[in-house]
């Protein structure tokens, strides 16, 4: 059975790509462009992992991931941020949220999909 | 009968003597006793003591001032050798002297000065006269001795001569005194007035008047609030001299602005002394005027200045702190686009969607290049800005330098056989570990060894050579290539310069690497250098890191 990989980009293209590779590499992929989104499949998808951009439209990546801790459907999920800010504010943030990682952009699309997958347990 | 003076009394003497001649030529015996009555009388009334010697220098007769100065009594006097007076006190040998050396040779003697102490009054200084007359008072000879105690005239005169010597000394040391405080008053360069109490000026300082550009004519005696056409008349200073003055003797740094006419608005600090006089009750008073003008000036200039840097400060660190956000953000906006151009370039050039014949490849792979240079472009920029704002951090671990050179020159070596250049290796035996950021020492050493690669041409030579130095690690990078012109010696350091080099792709290069990676020895502790014979001599890169770098993330 393919695994369920959930991917939170606001932009299309970087969504596409992230898409593509999952694909590539054997994933069922579901998107979402904003947290509010993101949150709802999550919740219906119950994804294996979810790869979330930090900066989203409606609230901050992380903020989103508070709110899957809460629900216990969705508290054990990794998610694996992927964001082009390297400023050390943000990895504080990433490191306060439980079973996460974290993935600078522009991504290495040879490695990407076998990275996230180490995420997986 | 008033007192008379002894040349009076003489005068007396000689006549009472004429005239008893003549008595004796008439032979009237109570005529003669009515004459010796009245020179008694003389005698008597005399203040001066007198007394008259026989020829064997008996007592004759004595005058009652005689008896009350030293204090004898008639009894034990009259008939008495004049040694034998008072329990032999009057034995004086310049008594002797006179009475029997001196008078038996001349008939007067004027102002014969004895010092003796006498028992019954102490010592006393007396002057005496003598006359000695023939045939009076039924004797051959008599003697007439007046005794002038000049003990008190003597004491007086001798504290008078003292007093004039003290005054003398007194008046050396204070004309010296002033003397020294008119140099004084001269020499210092602080303008310096004296005033009476009546505020009139009695001295004044060669520099008061060069400074207030008045002379002496119209200043010494003045009043001074006249001087200068009244323009001292300054509210603040009579407030000082009439108000405050009176009540304290000193005032030191009183401040007075005031608008002169010749020499414009002054800002003065008064400092005033009031003085009495030694002699006299006069006061004086000592006032020196310090002129601050250009100090305040230059006080408020450095107030003013230093409040601007304040906000000037507040306002760089702002600009740096919207500099370092926008730079952030820029990072992050240039970074997310890069991430599709890269990112979809990528998976085309290796075919996972399908094959892509020659030319597609080589263009996207061209795209690929562009995007990794700018990615390289912006992680460069960044980073110099955090190392400017001070944010860059580095992360310290002990580092094995030996492997970490060898892993750099594989790392390189793809580049270098590309240019078919040989690259010599001399790294010492005994190289120590140091704490250093790994990330950081590799990304230095990157910089240099691509730079030495771009800068050399096909089949040359560069090498990199490292040793242990008292301060820690010396690693040098080398080329035999286009080296650096003395004029562009300071330009590679200030970044997006960049050398044109027949050797390499310009496009290559950010500008940024060689700048970049001084910044990050420094950040070590460490130092760079560069040094170059000149064009096409060649450069070589020396830098050391110290064992143990300090600035870094604890």
């Amino acid at each position: 059975m393919k695994k369920k990989a959930l991917v939170v980009d606001d932009d299309e293209k970087n969504l596409l790509l992230e898409k593509d590779l999952l694909e590539v590499a054997g994933f069922e992929v579901f998107e979402a462009k904003n947290a509010a989104e993101g949150i709802a499949v999550a919740r219906k998808e119950k994804p294996d992992i979810i790869v979330m951009d930090v900066r989203l439209p409606d609230m901050r990546g992380t903020a989103a991931a508070k709110i899957l801790r809460q629900d216990k459907e969705t508290r054990d999920i990794p998610i694996v941020f992927v964001t082009a800010s390297l400023m050390g504010g943000d990895r504080k943030e990433i490191d306060a949220v439980t079973n996460s990682g974290f993935m600078g952009k522009p991504v290495n699309t040879r490695t990407f999909a076998k990275e996230i997958s180490k995420f997986i347990k | 009968m008033a007192d008379k003076t002894r040349e009076e009394l003489i005068e007396e003497v000689k006549l009472l003597q004429k005239r008893v001649g003549e008595l004796e030529i008439a032979d009237t015996e109570n005529k003669k006793n009515e004459v010796l009555e009245y020179a008694e009388s003389i005698i008597n009334t005399v203040r001066e003591p007198l007394i008259a010697l026989d020829q064997d220098l008996r007592v004759v007769s004595a005058s009652r001032s005689f008896y009350e100065v030293f204090k004898v009594n008639p009894k034990e006097t009259l008939g008495q050798l004049i040694y034998d007076l008072g329990n032999k006190q009057w034995d004086i040998p310049k008594l002797r002297e006179l009475l029997e050396t001196i008078l038996p040779e001349k008939a007067t003697f004027d102002n014969f000065e004895v010092e003796h102490d006498f028992a019954t009054i102490g010592r006393r200084v007396m002057l005496l006269n003598a006359r000695q007359i023939e045939r009076v008072l039924g004797k051959e000879k008599i003697i007439l001795l007046a005794i002038e105690d000049i003990t008190e005239r003597r004491d007086i005169e001798t504290g008078l001569e003292k007093a004039w010597k003290e005054l003398e000394t007194i008046k050396k040391i204070a004309d010296e005194a002033s003397e020294f405080a008119q140099s004084v008053i001269n020499t210092v360069r602080e303008p310096l007035i004296s005033l009476d109490q009546d505020l009139r000026v009695v001295t004044v300082s060669r520099s008061f008047y060069e400074f207030f550009k008045v002379d002496p004519k119209e200043t010494v005696g003045h009043l001074i609030y006249d001087l200068g056409n009244k323009q001292w008349d300054i509210p603040k200073l009579r407030e000082l001299l009439e108000t405050i003055l009176p009540q304290k003797t000193t005032f030191d740094n009183y401040e007075v602005e005031h608008d002169f006419v010749g020499i414009g608005r002054r800002i003065m600090l008064l400092n005033a002394r009031q003085i009495q006089r030694v002699s006299g009750k006069e006061r004086i008073i000592l006032l020196a005027i310090e002129d601050i003008t250009e100090r305040r000036g230059i006080e408020n200039g450095l107030e003013k200045t230093r409040k601007e840097l304040a906000v000037l400060a507040i306002e760089l660190e702002r600009v740096a702190r919207v500099k370092s956000e926008f730079l952030a953000n820029m990072s992050h906006e240039l970074r997310t686009p890069l991430n599709s151009i890269n990112g979809f370039s990528e998976v085309l050039y290796d075919e996972t969607f399908g094959t892509l014949n020659e030319k597609q490849k080589k263009y996207v792979s061209n795209i690929l290049a562009s995007g990794n240079h700018l990615l390289l472009l912006i992680n460069q920029i960044l980073d110099m800005a955090k190392v400017e704002a001070g944010k860059m951090k580095l992360v310290l671990s002990s580092l094995s330098m030996k492997s970490l050179l060898s892993e750099i020159s594989m790392l390189v070596a793809d580049i270098v056989s590309k240019k078919k250049i040989e690259m010599l290796l001399e790294i010492a035996e005994d190289l120590p570990d140091i704490e250093a950021d790994e990330l950081k020492v590799k990304e230095i050493l990157y910089n240099l060894l691509s730079n030495a690669v771009k800068f050399t041409p096909d089949g040359g030579k560069i090498g990199m050579q490292a040793k242990k130095v008292y301060s820690g690690i010396e690693i040098t990078v080398w080329d035999r290539g286009i080296g650096i012109a003395p004029e562009n010696m300071e330009k590679i350091f200030e970044g997006f310069f960049r050398v044109d080099t027949p050797y390499s792709r310009v496009t290559e290069g950010t500008g940024l690497g060689l700048p970049l990676s001084k910044k990050l020895v420094e950040l070590h502790g460490g130092k760079l250098s560069v040094e170059s014979g000149g064009l096409d001599k060649g450069t070589l890169v020396r830098f050391v890191l110290p064992i143990v770098s300090y600035g870094g993330a604890r």
